[in-house]
Formats: C-alpha cells, structure tokens, sequence
C-alpha cells in the first residue's frame, strides 16, 4: 500500500473554476494595498458625519493667506532664542546644540550664534538672560523658542511672564524643553511630572504643542543622541510670517564696533555722542535708505548709512549642492564675533585676523627696548602738530609774544583729514575696476592693521605708504579702521584728469564720469547727447514762422527724432542724479534764453554754478496741472496724414497691427515699428530679405504668437480647473505672481547702490549699519549678553501722539492699575513708560474716564506716546525690575487709534445753594464765578437733592455768578441745587523710553515712581489738607413745624381730609366711672366658666408633656442609628485604608523585588 | 535723543501741493521757503493760504506757521481726519486746483471723508470737475478705492464768478493695492461731457457736433453728453467747455478739455479739445499726463511689491515729484524703455517697490 502512487493533483487550466481562482489571487493582492471596504462607512448617517468631520478639519488647516517677505533664496538665520530661569540649562543646551552642528565646543558663549545648520538654513542661536528687558527683546526677533523648565522644580514666574510676553508680540514657535530630570529618582513621579508639566505647558501654548526632555549633562553637555533629536525637529520647523515682523524691517546685532575718533572720546573724556556701527542680517521686510531705527533700551536713531557686506557665514554654494548632505568642511562655520570665535571678521574694506593670546598692552613682563618705545609711543596723549601748536618759540629773550603756528596748523590737519576721507572712499568706488590691484592693497592693509595690534615688525614693510599717509601716532589701540592707503594709486590712476587733488578735495561725491568734457550728458553706453543742440533745434522749428510748409512731413520727422532722442535718455539718471530743472531735462524751457541753461548738469560736473538771474516773465508761472495748449501742436491735426498716423492705437486700426499689439498677457505692447518707420502699415513678411537677425525675430515673434495662442486656448478650456480653485487657493495663487514679480523686476540692476535705492536692502543680506549720535554710555556699558535689536520704524511710528488701546489688567496682576499711574509699556519696538488714563464707552455717548481698570474686563486707556499701527498687541508692566514681587505682566491689550486728540470726559457736579426763592423760580448762588460762565451754561439741567428738576436761565446782575433758575417745584432754601456736568481731560504727555541699554547695571533702570514710592523712600507723610481731617459730624435736631390747616380749608375738606389729630382724654370715660356688682346666678355662670377654663389648660399642659416624651424618644431612637452608621463608616474606611497600604506595600516590595530579581537573574 | 523729526526742506513756489501731500502722508514736517521771494509781490497767494487752510480743516493737529512775508512756511503734520468738511475756494483757482491733492489724501483718513468745495468748477488751469469726476476717480479704482468714491456736481461755476459747488465723497482704505499696468491697449471708445451755462443752450450741441467731425473718422463708439443746468445751478457767469476722454480695451484712460474763450466759437474750442485728446493718445502711455503724479504716488504707497505702469514721458511736475517722493520716501523708480526693442515708442515703464503704506490713522474702535 506504501508504494500506491496517487495520481497529483492537477489544477484546473481554464473553465469556471480556473476564473474563480484567477479571481480570487487578484483579489488576494488587492487586499495587500488599501482595502476600501475596511473603512466604508456603514450607514449613511455616519458617512455624511464623516464627510463633515473631515470638511472641518479641512477648514482648520486654512490660515489667513499672508506673504511672506523673506526671500527663498538667501533666507536670514532663523532665530533660536534659548529662555529660561537662571540655572537651568540654557548654556549648556547652546553649546550641545553648538557642537552638534559645528563640531566645535565653545568655552564662553557671548551674544548671538551663527552657525549652518543644513544646505539651505542657517541659524542664529540667542541665549536670553533672566532680565525682563532682555526677555521683551528676545520675544520680538526671536523666530523659535527653546523655553526651558526646570522638570525637578516646575514652572516658574519668568515662564509665564515670557510667554505673556510672547503672546502680545505675535507668539513665534515654542519648543519646550525639560531639563534636570534626572533629578527626579523615581520613574512613577518622573512620568506623573512629566504628565503634569506637559498639561500645563500644552494649555498655555496650544494642545500637542512639542515638549522636549532633556535627561541629564554628559561631560557638560546635553546627551548626543537626544540634541540630535532636537536638532531634527528645529530643522523641520515651519515658520508661519508673523504680522508685524512682516510689515518692518529688523537685524538682531551680533557686531558692535565704535567708530568715533578716539581723539574727539579723550577730548570729552569719553562723554561725547559716539557713531557706532552694528552689524547683522537684516530680517524682515526691505530696509529703505532713510528710514529711523529703534534700538530697545536706547532709542530712536538716525542710519548714516548701510552697506552689505559679504556674509560671513554662507550657505554651502553650488559645488557642494550636489551632494544630499552637508558637508563636514561647512559644519565648521560659525559666526558668533561677540564670542569671538572663527577669529575673521570682514568689514566693510579690510578683513582682521583675530590672533588670540598675541598681546595684551601691560601684559608684558619685561618689553624689550623696542617694545618700549612703541609702547610709549602709544602713550603720547597729543599728536605732534598739537605739541608743536602749544609749544611756544620766542624770537628774542624780551619778546613779548611767542611766536604763534596755529593759522598754519588747523587748515592743513582739516586738508589732511578731508583727503583721507575721501580717499578712501574713491577707493572704494574704484574697487571694481581693478580688483587686483586692490586685493593686493587690501593685503597690504590687514597685514597692517594686524601689526598695529600685534606690534610685530611688519610696521616696517610699508614705510613709502605711510610716508605719503603722514600718519600720526594714536594714543588707544583702534578698533575700527577705514582704508587710508589708495592715496598713491587713485591718483597714477587718475593720472590722465590733473586735478585729481582738487577732485578728492571736492568731497563725497560718488563720480561716475570724470570726464574733462563738461557740456556732455555722458552715459555709459551711448553717445553724448547734446541735449541744448536737440532742444536748440526744436526752437529752430518754433522759429520758422511759414509753419505750413511741408507740415507733415516735417511733423512726422520731427516726431521721430524726438521720440529718438527721447529714446536715448536715461531717464533714471537725469531725474535722480542730476541737478537739472524737470523744464531743462524736458528740453521744454519755454523762454528761449540760452542753451546753458538747457543743458542737464550732473551735480559733480559743474565746479562754479553761475547764478541765473531768474528769468522776469510777465505772466507767473502758475502751479497748474493742465498743460498750456500749444496752438502750433495743434494746428498739426489739420493734416491728414497725421491724422490717419495713428489710427493704429484704436481698435479699428489695421488688423494686423493689431494682432501684434493686443497683448493681454500685460507683456511689453509691441509696435511694428518697420511698420511706423516707413509710415505705412506694411506687414512684417516681406523683410527676409534683410538676413539672419530678421529671420530669427520672425522665429521668436512666432514662436511667441504660439505661445500666446496656447495660452487662449487653455484658458478657453481648461476653465473647470481654473473654476475650481477657491477663494484661499487663488490668493496664495495671486501672493506667488505677486512675488515673482517682485523678484524678476530688479534683478537687472547691477549696481547695488542703485538697487538699494530701488527697492532697498533685502532681508537675508549681511549689513553694517552706521548709526550716529548714539549715547556714549551704550559703547560704555556694551554688554554682549543683553541682545542689541534695531528695529526699523515705519513713518508712522515716528511720529507721536495719543495711542487708544484696548487694554485687560492681566488676572495674575494682584494689584488693579489705576488712572495717571505710570504703566511700563512694550508695543512695537519700543519699551518706554508712559501715564495711561483708562476709560469705558458710556452708551456710545461719550468716553467716560474711568479710576481704575475693571476686574475681567476690558477697557480703553488712552496714553501719549509714539504711535504704533492699530492692531498691534502690546503688553504693560508695573515694573522691571527684577525685586518686584509676583507676577510683573500687569496688562494686555492691543492698539485701536491713533489721534492727535482725545474725548475722555469724566463727571463733574457743581453745587449751589438758593438765596431767594420765589414760586417755581429761584436765585441760585455759588455755582459759578461769574455771569460769562453762567451765560455757558444757560439752559443747562439742573436738579436738587430732593428731586425736583430745573433749568439755568440767566445770571444775575448782583452776586458774581448767581443766577435765576426755574424748576418744576417750588425748593427749600435748605436745597442743594446741583448741575452735572462732564470734564474732558487729557492724558499727560509723558513719555520715558526704557534706556536700560545704557546702564551700567541693565536690570536696575528706574522710571518715574508714584509719589507714594517716593515719599516712602525719603520718609515724608503725607500732606494733609485741613479741609480733608475729619471733625465729630454735629447735627443739630431739625424742628419742623406743626402743620396748620387753616379752619376755612378745614371746613370745606372732606371728613376723610380732615386733620384728626387731637389731644389724650383727660376725663375717665363712661365706663371707667361706672363700678359693676354681679347677681348670684351671674357669679355662678362666671365661676363654672373659670373652671373650665382651668380644665382645659391643665388639659393642654398634659397633652404637651406627653407629645415632649415621644419626641425625645424619638431622638433617641436616631441618635442611636446614626452612632450606628458612623460606626460602619469608620469601619469601610478603615478597611479601605487598609487595603490601599497593603498595595502600596506590595508595589514598593515589588520595586525592590524586581530590582532584587534583576539581580538575582544576573 | 533723537526726537526731532527730520524735517524736509524745499523751496519755491511750485509743486507746492505734492510736497504738501508728500509731508502730510509721510507725518515728516516741510519747510518751504523763498516761496516767490523775487517777485514784485512776494509770499503766497490766496490760494495758496486757502489750500493751507483746507488742508488744515482735513487734518487733526496740523500745525502751520507762515512767515511774516509770506515766503516761508512750516507745516508740521497731523493726522488726517476727514469726516464733513465746507470749504470756499478763492476765485483765483478752480475746485480742482484744491481737490488734487486732496483726492491724494483722502483713502487714507479717518474717517471717510465729504467735502463741499464752492468756486469755480471749470477753468483752464486745473482739472475740471468732470475730468476729476470721470478719470481721476477712476484711476483712483485701480487702487482698490472705489467703494462709495464719488464727486457730485451740484452747481457749475464758470470763472470769473463762480458759484459752482461739488461734493466729494471719499471711502477709507487700509491699504492701496499693487497695480502691474503695462498694457495700454487700444482705444475702443470716447465718451465726452460738453455743458454750457448761462448761454445759449445750444452752443454745447454745436460743440459736439465740430468734435465729432474729426473723432468720427476713427470709432464709432463715441458719446458726446451735453450736460445741462439751468437757474441757480448754473452759476454766476456765463461759460462753456468740452470735456473728452478716450477709454482704451485694458482701461486706460486719456483725456482733454478746452473751455470758452471770449470771441472763439464753440466749433473752434471743440476742435481744440479733440485735438488735444488726439495729441494725447499720440504721447500714450496707460495714463495720461494730468494724473501721472497720482497714479506715482499710489504706487508709492502701496503694498512692498513691485509696482508697474506704463507712461508716456514725465512732465515737468512728474519729474519735480520723483525727485521729492525720494527725499520723503526714500524710495526711486526704475525708469525702463517699455520697450526696448522698439525704437519709435517714447513710453516708459515705471516700476517701483512700494513703501508698503498702511493707513495708521484708521482706527478699529
């Protein structure tokens, strides 16, 4: 039986079988993908709430379409703010973070941190200090926020302050980070707090929001591992524009240099205004020339000027692009010169080489003898011409006088001053042209400029430089340089002009064309134009007077060689760099007077400008918008010829001109030019004869009409998609032509000096700003720890006046805020204090001032200061400092107006008392001063205590400032007559910026106190007014007297009317006089009624004590059920008890008996 | 600290309204001095005094100080605050010499803004109401201000007299939008408003007709309006005029206008008004010359975008304006060929990147 072979089983080929199994394979690899049965819905019903739920969430995905102003392509860092409470980590997370992407570990870290983080993104790490100043700063550049908690402590004060703080400013991304978690040894309290703090952070941010946990320091860092993960998810981040960054330009600082002459700092002992130059990417929107700075904590500042300098921390360029990661030569750069790491810093023209541990003056131990003379050199506090200029010769013994060399010595130091200066600034000019050149002497100059830190020799290597200099000794080691060495060869290159010297003597001039030739409009790529012989011929043209002859033709070559010579100008430089009159560059100065006047000057070309003696004309030249008609102009119409000239720009011109110009695209509008040229509308197809460059234009013009073509033809019937896109689709679509645009339009624009003018310098490019007349004490007190933020201003928030807020006392604040006390305010960019007067709407009638803020509330306050756009969110404090106990975010809110005017009133009630009173009217005294304010008030409403209403009439010629006033009821001389009245009042014009930049001690600014504070901190009390003290209150008793209805009145009133008082009865009464003696059967019938009386009483006494005894039965009875509740009470509860110690025990056996099982096990 | 704004320094008597418009949008306070200082009678006009006090009526807190002679003056800005103001023009200058500037600054008050303006509401050197009316306001739409922007003419006032009056009635925006005009397009129709009062009313039918004799060669589409206004709306003088504007397929919009002169026939002031609006269509561009300074300016104004329009060339004014929006605004025009390939076309295009102008003085309260 072993060996009986069955017969294999042989699958079915074809037939129904086969199908099925086909079928069912097929149906089989389905099931591998999506099955969509697996999530059908299985009614109706729930498919429609499904289909809603995700509609929703569609809808919650949408935001406000905004545009973003940073540019894609050269993006500035993002901004990575580390905050938190002292001691919690925020050093070491940005050196961990620094190591990560850098591979270099910083020892001190000090201001911002630059570093490239990826091929495309950069990143600024900022570590914020606990000041609130510096937390308010941060909060307003800071794009990302790495807000640290400490997980073995909780949350702290400045967290919440901070992300109050963050809240008014636009709220950037927060990653929370948990640190000293290895603190907690228990994993059950560990997770518990973990839980507990990710609740509390996720309701103050938003639910889900990222909370990082950060297990404990390896060799003073954070782990590898989880500082990956972090990175990973700064990386990912997206950053959604936050509205007011995306309205105004701003750089975060990471440079500070000092640019003031060092001699003009000795002379005022260090207290003059100084000119300081910041550095930084500017973030934001586009910074226009001229536009006012903000610097938080110093104040409002004027730019000198900008220039872009190369950036020190590039994005990985084309060559590394290819690969998919960084690499590692990039991961090595950082930029973080207030750390003063890298050790290269390039400025505007030189590039220093920090060479650390090189020399340090009195650091020496011993200087050699050259070394000592340098060193003394350094020291000689005048330069020679000043010794010289005070050392005093005298000819002969007797002479009276010395002999003075002042009048020679202050001109030729300016002369000597002005041509470095513009030295170098022609160098700069010229650096384009030969750069070789220039590389070498920019060579030169570091190493130069090295030396003169260094003090090695190299000093020596370029004497013949510094013979031409005739440079003088410094006293103090220069921190800022300007190249002063182009002097030899700007001039062997401007060899070929001989007044090269008089030509840097001019001064700032930034000269394109030197050219000798001055009549000349020269431009770079044209011929010069002599713009008075075109204009000289048009007046030629005026001047014939048979103007009819060959008008046409003449009309149209006149035509042509205006829109010719039209052509050739360049309109960009005769309009913003010349000097020309708009007539001149028009040439259409109506008085013929001469061609000097025509001629457009370039405002470096003309060394002497002969006054013109304006010319007399006898009528004024008006400010007219219409242009004066020109008869001659006109009279040309008369010509047919001309006429028919420009059918071509009406729709019933000819048909193929028209196909080539109609452009709806908003391409450039094209004319047939060949076509106007010849002067007859001929068709572009016969031109192939004239060669190659024709023929590829036809190629290009077809090529174009194709396109053109296409275009109609999708539009006509790809409609359904382009109907498809809704409204939040269509504005993104718009926002991304918009941008394109924005991007393509000056990208031609060579000249970056010219761009900037254009459009101003672009977010992401690497600027130094020359700030001037900044207080001296920020260069004294510079502290790289407290960030340096410049804040562009729009033209707006120049300007100052009354600010309407929406304000909301904050519910942690514990104190109310009360009108005209100072409020520290941060809106915008600036902090300042400023005194609020708060205020509620009053039925839309008027503004009414309010004492204090409401309790959850809000309410307006009006306040004088620098006006921010409304909408702006601000937040406010009581104080800064850091002593001030609790919770220092003592409001929120944001701007509504802007006025230069306010309309808050608040009540006021004037008192006046009756001296005469007739029916209804009454002489009211003691309101007013005098009949002029009564005649203000005339027909004003007034009312007394009592009620009765009233009306001012008219003032009294007697007492000063009575009046007559009638009411509806005759008063009491004992009335108070009163008229309310509302006050408008004013806001104080107080406005103190927060200087807490300038300080010495950052944290200790002091604004104005309360005068309370004040007299507190001196010891005064309080005056008190006399009329304030209190007195024992005497009120004499009032008498009124008794009411008398006369008796004729009485008489005639109805008995109900009648007055019914009358006196006690002195008699007895009837009964009173009469005694009673009862009969026997009397007696009998009273004493059985007592008696049963007696009965019933006693009856009722019983019954009392009877129902008595049942009730305290009854009490017992309960009380004896609830002793025996209680006790089963207790006993559940103990049994509970019970239970839960046992469980907890067995847990903590557990614990310890796992561990011990571990152990075992091992 | 620097407190002190900086203050703008012009001088002379011309472009005094843009330069005011400028320092009153930028909030930056102007000094104009030597404000007609050689002349036989120096200082400012009453015209000029009448627009200072116009302009201060518009405004909260504007301060103005002229001096002793006339030939200076300080004007420190404030908030622009629209809302019901009257004003009578001096008969010196027409409504439109006034309305200017003021259509510059109106979107961007308070609260939006109704002017009565009485004088003269037609005359040779402004604007005339009905070319304030039916081309300024509308390029005024291309902006985004439209909305309940309208110029009422409630009375016409001829010079010398006047008596004419116009409402103008102004929205608020928050905002002026980019605009990217490049393409004039054709002429596809001419509308045109000829009126007469006080004379014979069928001098404004004679005028059409001499119009259409030599616009008829060109369209079809053309309609010649004769506005009629009789009694008191008429005014106190006698006086005609012809107003054209042609209207292109994309909007682009040219006009002309010539007013009675004593002893001209209307024939003879209708051919020059069509002449003129020929010679306008002849410079092209998208905008005609009158409107060019507030169509720059608006672009200055708007969002930071790159703004662009197409113009024929810059008037003296044009030219003056470029040069003062860059004092205020810090900010040029790229000034390109519009098109380079083309020899013959004088246009240019105008490109700006706007100053991204927010309205600071709307209030959400």
């Amino acid at each position: 039986m072993e060996s009986q072979s069955h017969k294999a089983h042989r699958p079915a080929q074809s037939g129904a079988k086969a199908e099925k199994k086909s079928a069912k394979a097929k149906g089989k690899e389905k099931q591998h993908g999506f099955n969509e049965k697996a999530f059908a819905p299985r009614s109706g019903r729930r498919a429609e709430r499904q289909g809603r739920r995700t509609a929703e969430r569609d809808q919650t995905r949408l935001h406000v379409p905004l545009v973003d102003r940073t540019p894609d392509d050269q993006p500035p860092p993002t901004v990575v703010a580390i905050v938190g409470p002292p001691g919690v980590g925020k050093t070491t997370l940005m050196k961990s973070l620094i190591r990560r992407y850098t591979k270099q570990t910083l020892n001190q870290i000090q201001g911002p941190v630059t570093v490239v983080s990826g091929k495309k993104k950069r990143i600024t790490f900022l570590e914020c200090n606990n000041d609130l100043n510096s937390m308010i700063d941060v909060a307003k550049v800071a794009d990302l926020v790495l807000l640290m908690i400490d997980g073995s402590y909780g949350f702290e004060m400045e967290t919440f302050e901070f992300l109050n703080i963050l809240q008014s400013h636009g709220f950037p991304k927060v990653i929370g980070v948990l640190t000293h978690l290895d603190l907690i040894k228990k994993a059950a309290t560990l997770r518990a707090t973990k839980k507990a703090l990710k609740k509390r952070f996720w309701t103050e941010i938003y639910q889900g929001a990222k909370l990082f946990y950060l297990s404990g320091v390896l060799n003073g860092r954070y782990p590898d591992t989880e500082i990956l993960n972090l990175s990973r998810f700064i990386s990912v981040m997206k950053f959604r524009p936050l509205v007011f960054r995306n309205s105004h330009p701003y750089l975060l600082a990471d440079r500070f240099e000092d640019l003031t002459p060092r001699e003009e700092v000795r002379a005022s002992k260090g207290k003059c205004d100084r000119t300081v130059t910041l550095y930084g990417y500017l973030r934001g929107t586009n910074y226009r020339l001229g536009t006012k700075v903000h610097i938080p904590g110093v104040g409002d500042l004027d730019v000198k000027s900008v220039q872009i300098l190369g950036d020190p921390c590039p994005l990985p360029d084309a060559e590394s692009e290819k690969r998919r990661k960084l690499s590692e030569k990039k991961k090595l750069l950082i930029h973080a010169p207030m750390s003063d790491v890298g050790g290269v810093i390039y400025d505007k023209d030189a590039v220093y080489i920090n060479v650390p541990g090189n020399f340090t003056k009195g650091g020496m131990e011993n200087p050699g003898e050259g070394e000592k003379m340098v060193l003394d050199l350094q020291d000689v506090g005048s330069t020679l011409e000043d010794v010289v200029a005070k050392s005093q010769i005298r000819l002969f013994g007797s002479s009276s006088r010395p002999l003075s060399v002042q009048a020679e010595a202050g001109p030729s130091r300016l002369g000597s001053d002005a041509s470095e200066q513009s030295d170098s600034e022609e160098e700069e000019d010229d650096g384009d042209e030969d750069e070789d050149d220039d590389e070498a002497l920019s060579g030169e100059e570091d190493e130069e400029f090295g030396s003169e830190d260094g003090f090695s020799d190299e000093e020596l290597d370029v004497p013949d430089d510094e013979a031409t200099l005739g440079d003088h000794g410094r006293s103090a080691p220069r921190t800022v340089r300007r190249s002063m060495h182009g002097l030899s060869t700007s001039s062997g290159k401007r060899g070929e002009v001989d007044y090269a010297e008089s030509d840097s003597d001019l001064g700032g001039e930034d000269d394109d064309d030197p050219g000798p030739s001055r009549r000349f409009v020269r431009f770079d790529d044209e011929d010069p134009v002599d713009v008075a012989s075109d204009e000289e011929g048009e007046e030629q043209d005026e001047d014939v007077p048979q103007w009819k002859l060959n008008l046409s033709e003449r009309a149209q070559a006149a035509f042509r060689e205006s829109s010719r010579s039209r052509r050739r100008k360049d309109w960009t430089k005769l309009i913003y760099n010349s000097s020309a009159s708009p007539e001149s560059i028009l040439g259409v100065d109506g008085s013929g007077d001469t061609s000097s006047s025509g001629v457009p000057r370039m405002d470096d070309d003309d060394f002497f400008t002969v006054k013109s003696s304006a010319p007399v004309k006898a009528e004024e030249d008006l400010d007219r918008t219409k242009e004066p008609v020109n008869a001659d102009e006109l009279k040309q119409w008369e010509d047919e010829e001309l006429l028919d000239s420009i059918r071509h720009l009406f729709i019933t011109g000819t048909p193929s001109q028209s196909a080539e110009g109609v452009d709806s695209n908003g391409e450039p509008y094209e004319f047939d030019e060949e076509g106007l040229q010849d002067g007859d509308g001929e068709d572009m197809g016969d031109e192939n004869g004239e060669g190659k460059p024709s023929l590829n234009k036809d190629a290009d013009a077809l090529a174009a009409k194709k396109a053109e073509l296409k275009r109609k033809f999708d539009e006509q019937y790809d409609e359904p998609d382009s109907a498809k896109a809704d409204f939040y689709t269509e504005a993104k679509e718009a926002m991304a032509r918009q941008q394109q645009l924005n991007r393509a339009e000056f990208e031609g624009v060579e000249d970056p000096e010219a761009r900037a003018l254009l459009e101003g310098y672009r977010p992401g490019s690497y600027v130094r700003l020359e700030l001037s007349s900044v207080p001296a004490e920020m260069v004294e007190n510079f502290d790289p720890r407290y960030p340096i933020v410049v804040g562009g201003l729009l033209p707006a928030e120049e300007r100052f006046g009354y600010v309407q807020v929406r304000i909301k006392r904050h519910r942690w604040f514990a104190k109310t805020l009360k009108t005209n006390d100072p409020l520290i305010l941060s809106l915008g960019w600036r902090r300042f204090q400023t005194v609020p007067i708060y205020s509620l709407d009053d039925h839309s009638i008027r503004m009414r001032m309010l004492k204090y803020t409401p309790e959850h509330m809000h309410c307006y306050a009006t306040f004088y200061g620098p006006a921010a756009l409304p909408n702006t969110g601000f937040c406010a404090f009581n104080a800064l400092s850091r002593d001030s106990p609790g919770f220092r975010v003592s409001a929120t809110g944001v701007v509504l107006d802007i006025d230069r005017s306010t309309k808050i009133v608040k009540k006021i009630k004037l008192t006046g008392v009756p001296f005469k009173i007739f029916k209804n009217t009454a002489f009211i005294k003691d309101m007013f001063t005098s009949a002029l304010e009564v005649a203000k008030f005339e027909g004003a409403n007034i009312r007394t205590v009592s009620g009765i209403r009233g009306q001012v009439k008219k003032a009294l010629p007697k007492p000063d400032g009575a009046f007559r006033a009638a009411f509806e009821d005759k008063i009491l001389m004992s009335d108070i007559v009163f008229l309310r009245a509302w006050y408008s009042i004013q806001p104080r014009k107080f406005y103190n910026p927060v200087t807490s930049l300038l300080l010495s001690d950052k944290e200790q600014w002091q604004g104005m106190r309360l005068t309370g504070q004040v007299r507190r901190e001196q010891g005064l009390k309080a005056p008190t007014n006399v009329n304030s003290i209190y007195k024992p209150v005497e009120r004499p008793a009032r008498r009124f007297n008794p009411l008398k209805v006369p008796k004729k009145l009485q008489a005639a009133l109805p008995y109900a009317s009648k007055p019914k008082l009358m006196k006690p009865q002195h008699r007895a009464t009837y009964m009173q006089k009469r005694a009673v003696i009862m009969e026997p059967e009397e007696k009998k019938a009273m004493a059985l009624l007592q008696q049963v009386r007696a009965l019933r009483k006693d009856q009722v006494v019983r019954r009392r004590e009877k129902k008595e005894e049942k009730r305290a039965e009854h009490r017992k009875k309960i009380e004896k059920e609830e002793a025996k509740k209680d006790e089963k009470e207790k006993e559940r509860r103990k049994e509970y008890m019970r239970a839960a110690g046992m469980k907890s025990k067995r847990e903590a056996e557990m614990e310890g008996g796992g561990r011990s099982g571990k152990r075992r096990k091992t | 600290m620097a407190q002190t704004p900086t203050i703008l320094q012009f001088s002379g008597h011309q472009y005094l309204r843009h330069r005011l418009v400028l320092s009153i949008l930028s909030g930056k306070p102007v000094r104009i001095d030597k404000i007609r200082s050689d002349d036989k009678n120096p200082g400012l006009r009453d015209y000029e005094v009448s627009l200072l006090r116009l302009l201060e009526r518009v405004t909260n807190g504007t301060i103005i100080e002229i001096s002793v002679t006339g030939t200076a003056i300080l004007l420190k800005p404030g908030i622009i605050a629209g809302g019901s103001v009257v004003h009578d023009c001096p008969l010196s200058r027409s409504v439109g010499y006034f309305l200017e500037p003021i259509v510059m600054l109106a979107p961007f008050a308070k609260k939006p803004l109704q002017l009565t303006l009485r004088g003269i509401t037609t005359d040779d050197n402004d604007l005339s109401v009905d070319i304030i009316r039916t081309v300024t306001l509308p390029h005024m739409q291309l902006f985004g201000v439209s909305e309940g922007l309208e110029l009422r003419i409630k009375k016409r006032g001829s010079p010398p007299q006047g008596g004419g009056e116009v409402q103008f009635l102004c929205p608020i925006v928050r905002q002026v939008k980019t605009i990217n005009f490049v393409d004039p397009g054709k002429v596809k129709r001419i509308r045109g408003i000829s009126h007469a009062v006080r004379v014979n009313p069928q001098f404004s039918n004679r005028m059409i007709e001499a119009s259409r004799s030599v616009l008829n060669r060109y369209i079809p589409d053309i309609y010649l309006y004769s506005d009629v206004y009789k009694g008191e709306d008429s005014g106190k003088s006698p006086g005609y005029a012809l107003t054209l504007l042609s209207e292109s397929t994309t909007g682009a919009m040219h006009c002309a206008e010539a007013i009675s002169q004593p002893g001209v026939p209307p024939e003879d002031i209708a051919l020059q008004a069509s002449r003129a609006l020929l010679t306008e269509i002849k410079r092209g561009g998208c905008i005609d010359r009158q409107h060019q300074v507030l169509v720059l300016l608006m672009m200055v104004l708007g969002s930071e975008d790159v703004g662009r329009c197409r113009l024929g060339e810059p008037t003296t004014r044009t030219i003056q304006f470029l040069r003062d929006v860059k004092e205020t605004f810090g900010t040029a025009f790229k000034i390109a060929p519009a098109d380079p390939s083309d020899q013959n076309t004088p246009d240019l295009l105008f490109s700006c990147y706007g100053v991204g102008y927010i309205n600071a003085n709307r209030s959400l309260a």
